[in-house]
């Protein structure tokens, strides 16, 4: 008797998450999915009451319209560039510092970690009222190369402090068996850091990619030119010239716009939720 | 080379220094000169067009007798702890429910979660213009069409200035409910099992084990949480930018925009920066709260 109450219970407990699932589910998809519907509708339909979720034809020609008219591919291409600029040379400079911080004994070691970590809290815009003068000065407004190097100083304190937290899960005594074997630290690193380190440095790469990709301040203040902006900033450069007439199409933009991030998010989810947590889990 | 030329680039080697050179260079050059030279020009009556200034502390006198000024400051706090309570909130439920439905092997939970992190991998600047489609106010507008099923509305949620608030802090708590989610999921991974089946067998219902063991246990998850969203938010540029770009008027203009006007569109860089400034102390004294209660976690 009292084994078939629980089990009632539970399964009311599960019919009542069932309806939870679904209203959580249905809130954070929602406006996805309705700016989709909209980017397939064509004109007519933008305006028909009541508005329905499913358009009647899928006007793909709205997608090949932004390309057309927009220098959507521009822009989109402009967004690779800096994002894979930025994940180069953030890596290049974070993996050493990860490694001395982890592996090398100095006084002040944990001090200077802490102060890596407050740089990651500024306003982005702090930095860049200063950096659009002297950006200016030398000719590197408007350059892709300008935004890589702001990019890679944004990205290095989060890199640095994650990888650190992976290294020390690596056990020492593997990168001192090879410096025995006569392999220097260099090399050390080289054969056998980096290898064993890849799934951290996979979640580091995912982070700073989204993040990159979706950086706005930095790119907004110093780019004007319609032919470099990245796809952030090209974004609201459309939605200033658009209007309501052209809903479909700023919608398409920006379902063009975010589909790598949730591509990359949707398939390896499991990397970027290890680098998202680990400011605040210890490991 | 001789021998002690040998030791020295042996010592440098075996040292920290060459390891972290290039990191330091970054950082001096984007973050430390510029943090400095903000400082500096907040001191100055610098304006964008011109290369003259004087120092002077009138940016900052300016700053507070701007008498929009205390209501940048009102939007800020708004905008904030509206997000983030509910981010908090919303994000809890959210973990609890998932843990709770893993546990229960009920189908779907894993799913559940993933869909609920997806706003967190879409560039703020999208949002913004996700949103201001569906806050739409002509009749075609989704979300007044969906309150109006339910006898509720029109809403002009972008161009009523108070409504305004409460929409941008309602979009921004669909943006950033996803990484308090997951970081309270995490802490909830962490809290025993042994535990909770102890207070089970002691005859505690589902609450009591929240509020008595699992809260209490992740305590320093949910400082880190709270505190790393009022990060977020209260330096949140992008989706403002394209959901209102701060109007009706200026009644969704927060610091960082209003940082961001006066500089570029009022050509005032000394009062700008030192907004700025002002920005940058408050982004300070968060992170050193972050850093003690990240610390206090630390075994010593």
């Amino acid at each position: 008797m009292r084994a078939r109450s629980k089990k009632g219970a539970v399964r009311r407990e599960k019919a009542l998450l069932y309806a939870l699932f679904a209203l959580i589910v249905v809130f954070f998809l929602f406006p996805v999915v309705w700016t989709l519907s909209l980017s397939l509708k064509t004109v007519p339909e933008l305006y028909r009451l009541p508005p329905r979720l499913f358009p009647d034809t899928f006007a793909i020609q709205n997608y090949v319209y932004i390309f057309q008219h927009y220098e959507i591919l521009r822009s989109l291409g402009n967004s690779v560039i800096i994002t894979f600029g930025a994940l180069a040379g953030s890596l290049l400079i974070s993996v050493p510092a990860a490694y001395a911080f982890s592996r090398i004994k100095f006084r002040g070691a944990r001090r200077t970690q802490f102060g890596i970590l407050m740089f990651q809290m500024v306003s982005p815009l702090v930095l860049v009222v200063p950096l659009y003068k002297y950006y200016n000065a030398l000719g590197l407004l408007n350059t892709l190369s300008g935004l890589i190097l702001i990019y890679i100083a944004v990205s290095a304190p989060f890199q640095v402090w994650f990888l650190k937290g992976y290294l020390d899960t690596i056990p020492k005594e593997m990168d001192e068996a090879a410096t025995i074997d006569g392999c220097n630290r260099v090399q050390a690193v080289l054969r056998i850091i980096l290898p064993v380190m890849s799934p951290g440095l996979l979640s580091s790469i995912l982070l700073t990619a989204i993040t990159s990709w979706s950086q706005f301040v930095v790119p907004f203040v110093l780019i004007d030119t319609t032919s470099k902006m990245p796809v952030a900033v090209k974004l609201v450069n459309l939605q200033s010239t658009l209007t309501n007439v052209t809903t479909h199409y700023l919608a398409a933009a920006s379902i063009v716009a975010i589909f790598p991030t949730i591509l990359l998010f949707i398939v390896l989810q499991k990397y970027i939720v290890s680098a998202l947590t680990a400011g605040a889990i210890k490991g | 080379m001789s021998r002690r030329a040998r030791a020295i680039a042996k010592g440098i080697a075996r040292g920290p220094a060459l390891w972290l050179l290039p990191l330091a260079v970054f950082l001096v050059v984007f973050f430390l000169y510029p943090v400095i030279d903000v400082i500096r020009l907040s001191l100055t009556n610098s304006k964008m067009t011109s290369a003259r200034f004087i120092y002077t502390l009138g940016s900052y006198a300016r700053v507070f007798r701007d008498s929009g000024f205390l209501g940048t400051l009102v939007i800020t706090f708004v905008f904030v702890g509206l997000s983030v309570l509910f981010q908090f909130l919303l994000g809890m439920a959210i973990a609890l429910a998932v843990d709770r439905g893993e546990r229960l092997g009920a189908g779907g939970s894993v799913v559940t979660r993933s869909v609920a992190l997806v706003s967190w991998a879409i560039p703020g600047v999208a949002i913004g213009i996700i949103w201001n489609i569906l806050y739409n106010e002509s009749p075609s507008g989704v979300l007044n069409y969906l309150l109006g099923t339910i006898g509720i509305g029109p809403i002009s949620f972008l161009s009523n200035p108070t409504i305004a608030l409460f929409a941008i802090s309602f979009a921004n708590v669909w943006r950033g409910t996803a990484q308090s989610m997951i970081l309270l999921y995490a802490g909830l991974k962490t809290v025993p099992v042994e535990t909770l089946e102890a207070a089970e067998v002691d005859g505690a219902n589902e609450r009591q084990k929240i509020f008595r063991i699992t809260i209490p246990s992740i305590r320093p998850v949910i400082m880190i949480t709270i505190l790393l969203n009022i990060i977020n938010t209260f330096n949140t540029f992008d989706m403002i930018m394209s959901l209102t770009g701060g109007g009706p008027g200026r009644s969704t203009e927060v610091l960082v925009l209003k940082a961001y006007t006066t500089i570029f569109q009022l050509l005032d860089l000394g009062k700008g920066s030192a907004i700025a400034v002002l920005l940058l102390a408050v982004n300070i004294v968060m992170s050193l709260f972050y850093i003690r209660i990240y610390r206090g976690e630390e075994p010593a």
